[in-house]
């Protein structure tokens, strides 16, 4: 029976702390960052004129359908050979987690916009309002409602995907745990702790996810 | 009534789905205060052309002129820029089949949402507005309800009070009684008849024949894409004189068992 000792983990706690802030950070900056990217790429997805709809188009499918290791690896050692630039690692994960992000969002934004019906665009046009202001006062309040759960979800995934900046070496909670686990030979335990504080955060905006869908759709 | 200069011209409006000719070049002269109905078997392209009348489609020929708007298609003519667009639309309300509300917006703030978005009226100003309008569509208490909590007729009183907003100067119905249950089509009916009685110009697609014969000036017939005939309301309906009319009429009241024109 393997005899479990969490004290053991004691005096890295700081490291995990730290680890758990940049996790974080990256989750906030690459979600905001990537919400904005979505959004600009969904519009442009479903009202563009097709030369620029089918960029955009290329964009989110490339990164929608190869896998986000691949990404950042990509990004990180090819895409500075190809242009000549050095990124840093908390660039180049910046850079990749936001679009890998906004390919997702934009497909879930182009969703909500192209579920909402057809007569409310014509309702908006008949009392004189222009597209500008039809998608924004009467198309994207609604769609948002519908979008909800999949921005949420979205979201969820997105914390989970910073653990893979770990692999070019920034320290981010699933880094520091690897680390910890070199120095402490507590595997287990490392591990274990790291699940549970992925759990801690995520959870709660599940709950908040709920809130939020029942009081926006408090009208229906 | 028809002797005063015409608020609304349409000449010759040609459209087209694809290979489907759906209008063939139809006309339409209406006087200020005038009120016309539209009939006409589905396909016959009178919903089409009603919804020309606002542009939310485009004829591909013709001309249509409105108040001070004026519109000309085909023949080399550029498509109408947005703006313009807009600003006819201001000018002529329309009323649709599914109501078309606002699901997120109260009554009232549906009711507004044209005056102060588009017109830049103050809020409190168009608040007192939007009452007075609910309260002529007998909707006082629902201001503050949302759309979701009314019934087809009401909603359909609300869509026709947001459209009068806009103090249009025509104002369009397409078929707007048809997704209404039976006993709630009385309702807004009856407030399109208190329009009419105020001299409000409006021009209206329906299946409710009684209605048309009783509250129209002219009744036109669609058929084909073509205007098959135009004349008093009466003479339309109890007299009408083009064979594909006749059977139409015939085919209507046998479904609804009302016998014979």
């Amino acid at each position: 029976m393997y005899a479990w000792d969490f004290a053991a983990l004691k005096p890295y706690w700081g490291l995990i702390w730290q680890g758990l802030g940049v996790t974080v950070l990256y989750t906030v900056i690459t979600v905001l960052a990537g919400l904005a990217i979505g959004l600009a790429a969904g519009i442009l997805r479903t009202t563009a004129p097709r030369w620029v709809s089918v960029p955009v188009r290329g964009y989110i499918e490339v990164f929608r359908c190869t896998p986000l290791l691949v990404q950042l690896v990509w990004v990180y050692y090819a895409l500075p050979v190809l242009i000549g630039v050095d990124m840093s690692a908390t660039s180049a994960c910046f850079l990749t987690l936001s679009l890998y992000a906004g390919s997702f969002y934009a497909e879930i934004f182009r969703g909500g916009i192209e579920a909402i019906d057809r007569g409310q665009w014509e309702a908006g046009h008949a009392i004189g309002m222009r597209e500008g202001r039809i998608f924004r006062r009467i198309i994207l309040p609604q769609a948002i409602q519908v979008m909800v759960p999949s921005l949420i979800n979205q979201t969820i995934m997105q914390l989970k995907n910073t653990s893979l900046v770990s692999t070019v070496a920034v320290g981010d909670l699933l880094y520091q745990g690897s680390v910890i686990t070199a120095a402490s030979y507590r595997p287990l335990e490392v591990y274990t702790t790291i699940a549970v504080l992925y759990f801690v955060v995520l959870f709660p905006l599940t709950l908040v996810a709920d809130q939020l869908e029942q009081r926006l759709g408090a009208h229906r | 009534m028809t002797q005063m200069q015409p608020i609304l011209v349409a000449r010759d409006i040609r459209k087209a789905f694809g290979a489907n000719q759906v209008l063939k070049g139809v006309s339409l002269a209406v006087a200020r205060g005038e009120v016309v109905t539209l009939i006409g078997a589905s396909g016959s392209g009178k919903s089409t052309f009603l919804r020309c009348l606002n542009l939310l489609e485009l004829p591909q020929q013709g001309e249509l002129a409105i108040g001070a708007h004026h519109f000309a298609f085909g023949d080399g003519h550029r498509d109408p820029d947005k703006a313009h667009l807009a600003l006819l639309r201001r000018d002529v309300g329309m009323v649709f089949q599914h109501f078309n509300l606002f699901p997120h917006m109260s009554v009232l703030d549906n009711v507004i949402e044209g005056p102060v978005q588009v017109k830049n009226i103050a809020r409190a100003e168009a608040k007192d507005l939007g009452r007075d309008l609910l309260a002529k569509v007998g909707l006082a208490d629902k201001a503050d309800s949302f759309p979701s909590r009314l019934s087809g007729g009401q909603k359909q009183r609300v869509a026709i009070a947001r459209a009068l907003a806009m103090k249009p100067d025509v104002m369009l119905f397409d078929e707007v009684t048809s997704a209404l249950d039976p006993e709630l089509v009385s309702e807004v009916l009856a407030v399109i008849r208190n329009l009419a009685a105020e001299g409000m110009t409006m021009i209206l697609v329906t299946h409710e024949m009684a209605f048309a014969a009783d509250v129209s000036n002219r009744v036109g017939f669609m058929s084909e894409g073509v205007m098959a005939e135009i004349g008093a309301a009466t003479d339309v309906i109890h007299r009408p004189q083009n064979p594909r009319l006749v059977a139409f009429l015939n085919r209507f009241h046998q479904r609804t068992g009302a016998g014979a024109p």
